[in-house]
């Protein structure tokens, strides 16, 4: 079905989805419309538009696009969480995704609750992930006491670390993070870092969506360039920015380098 | 890298489907074997809560247990009193079906939440969605289950206090209640599928349930006896999703006699049929939760 040598292959990728711009859902209003001889107005956007992509094992892909390009649409459906509207998406092996925000479960519950939740969550066993809370903790690091406190009395930053922990220690042969380098401090960002050149060493698979540049330099073998839904550009990811930025017409600002 | 070659061969296909039904087999097995985040999500969802203390505990049979005693006096006061034997049956009466009532009461409203309310896990991770109204499921049997003591606790009491009550402490027929309790929780697992779905889509539905719950409960033989219906209003019985399996219970708990042939088959349509149904309109769907969100 697909070369061995490949994580992710995607043909002809499209995925259109509509969203209602009227007022809220819910019923009361379905009603009070239908009785006016209203239709619900919807707009149907092409988040992505004939998508063709292969990601090698082992490599680090990473993806840039202005806000609203399809990136984090192409993220999700590459989890598998979106579905296809034509094409295909083939995935060779076990993915982790660290997307939206976090872990998000119950604020309520402690960091380590929440480690064990995400685990089980993400396909592991209870015994895996046993096994896996207490390295997870250990790469978080959180002051002293943190993990065992609810989610709810953690600064963001520790939150991000605590997500991000999970997402690279579950093992992952595919490991998808949307905009979550951003998390913690330098000297977590360095660690993180580590722990991705390590993860590809192994002849894991990365894909990164990120506003930071420099991140995408740093870390990627290739990237991709997204706009509205069309891929515009791919190749060596210094060259990807380059242009990148150069469409963006704001020059090579430093803030365009700065993790966000 | 032993971990690595044992997920290598594992290849997944994602391709287009709409209102249509995903392959079930994989579905189910995924379900199967992701069940243990399920039971974990339950449990933190009730530590959560403070529902794991001793307190939460007793708070959870306190509130039925009022809500019992409220509906007891309603009763009694609409009938006109009774005789005080009558009384304890009545009261128990009210007390079994009221717990099993709020059983898959409580399936519902939890479950129809747990899609709206899973916004970000929903947009992190694919796994089988019906995991979060399972897990719903799951707390509300764990709520229910500690209510049954109590209510042999209770009916203990009335036959110390008026030893010619006829309701049964122990009875053979108990050994129905555990067929009881499957039915009950399968019938409010399919019909939490279906509002969890169309929760998604209208987000009052969960207003408009406490409503229909409300309804549900005065078309349900528990404030009234299954045997005060005649004729054709007998039929409520068996169009009320509830109906057969709360005439099981009146029959099991205070009559001490096994459900009938009609009442077990009854049971079983709607068990199977409010999975099939709120599983197909749930699965079909659930691909389009994470936009929906």
């Amino acid at each position: 079905m697909m070369p061995e040598e490949l994580a992710i292959r995607i043909e002809d990728l499209s995925i259109k989805y509509k969203i209602n711009i009227d007022t809220k859902k819910t019923l009361k209003n379905a009603v009070m419309r239908a009785s006016m001889g209203q239709r619900v107005r919807m707009r149907t956007i092409e988040a992505i538009k004939h998508l063709t992509l292969d990601v090698p094992h082992g490599s680090v892909l990473g993806i840039v696009g202005a806000n609203g390009a399809g990136k984090s649409t192409l993220m999700r459906s590459i989890a598998g969480i979106l579905p296809p509207t034509e094409g295909r998406i083939i995935v060779n092996g076990k993915i982790s995704t660290l997307l939206a925000l976090g872990i998000g479960f119950n604020p309520a519950l402690s960091g380590r609750d929440n480690i064990i939740l995400g685990g089980l969550a993400s396909g592991l066993t209870r015994e895996e992930i046993e096994a896996k809370t207490e390295e997870i903790a250990d790469f978080a690091a959180l002051p002293d006491g943190f993990i065992d406190m609810p989610v709810r009395t953690y600064s963001s930053g520790m939150y991000g670390r605590v997500a991000f922990s999970v997402a690279v220690n579950m093992t992952p042969d595919i490991l998808l993070l949307d905009e979550a380098l951003s998390a913690g401090d330098a000297s977590f960002k360095e660690k993180s870092f580590n722990r991705m050149r390590e993860l590809c060493k192994e002849a894991r698979t990365i894909v990164i969506v990120s506003h930071a540049l420099a991140t995408i330099n740093e870390l990627c073998d290739s990237a991709i360039w997204l706009d509205k839904g069309t891929m515009l550009a791919k190749g060596k990811p210094e060259e990807i920015t380059e242009r990148y930025l150069k469409f963006l017409d704001v020059g090579t600002l430093p803030s365009n380098f700065e993790d966000m | 890298m032993s971990s690595q070659q044992e997920f290598a061969a594992k290849i997944q296909v994602f391709e287009p489907h709409r209102a249509s039904l995903p392959p079930l087999g994989p579905y189910l097995r995924e379900f199967w074997r992701r069940r243990a985040f399920a039971i974990e999500l339950s449990r933190f969802a009730d530590k959560a809560e403070y529902l794991d203390s001793k307190l939460g505990k007793v708070w959870l049979i306190l509130n039925p247990l009022l809500l019992a005693m409220v509906y007891f006096l309603l009763v009694s006061v609409l009938r006109g009193g009774g005789k005080s034997h009558n009384g304890i049956t009545t009261l128990a009466h009210i007390l079994i079906g009221l717990f099993t009532f709020y059983f898959a009461q409580n399936c519902i409203t939890g479950g129809a939440l747990s899609i709206t309310a899973g916004g970000r896990l929903i947009l992190n991770q694919a796994f089988p969605r019906a995991l979060l109204p399972f897990s719903s499921t799951i707390s509300s049997f764990h709520q229910f289950l500690p209510t049954l003591p109590v209510y042999i606790v209770v009916v203990l009491l009335g036959k110390w206090i008026f030893p010619q009550t006829q309701v049964p402490a122990a009875s053979w027929s108990f050994l129905w209640v555990p067929f009881i309790v499957i039915i009950v929780g399968m019938t409010g697992f399919g019909l939490s599928l279906l509002f969890a779905t169309m929760n998604v889509y209208f987000r009052d539905t969960n207003k408009l349930l406490s409503y229909f719950t409300r309804i549900w409960l005065y078309a349900s033989p528990v404030l009234w006896l299954p045997e005060m219906l005649g004729g054709w209003h007998r039929a409520i019985l068996y169009i009320n999703p509830l109906g057969p399996a709360l005439s099981a219970t009146s029959r099991v708990w205070i009559e001490g006699k096994a459900p009938t042939l009609s009442e077990v088959i009854g049971c079983i349509a709607w068990a199977l049929g409010s999975i099939l149904i709120g599983g197909y309109f749930f699965i079909s769907r659930e691909r389009d939760f994470a936009i929906r969100i």
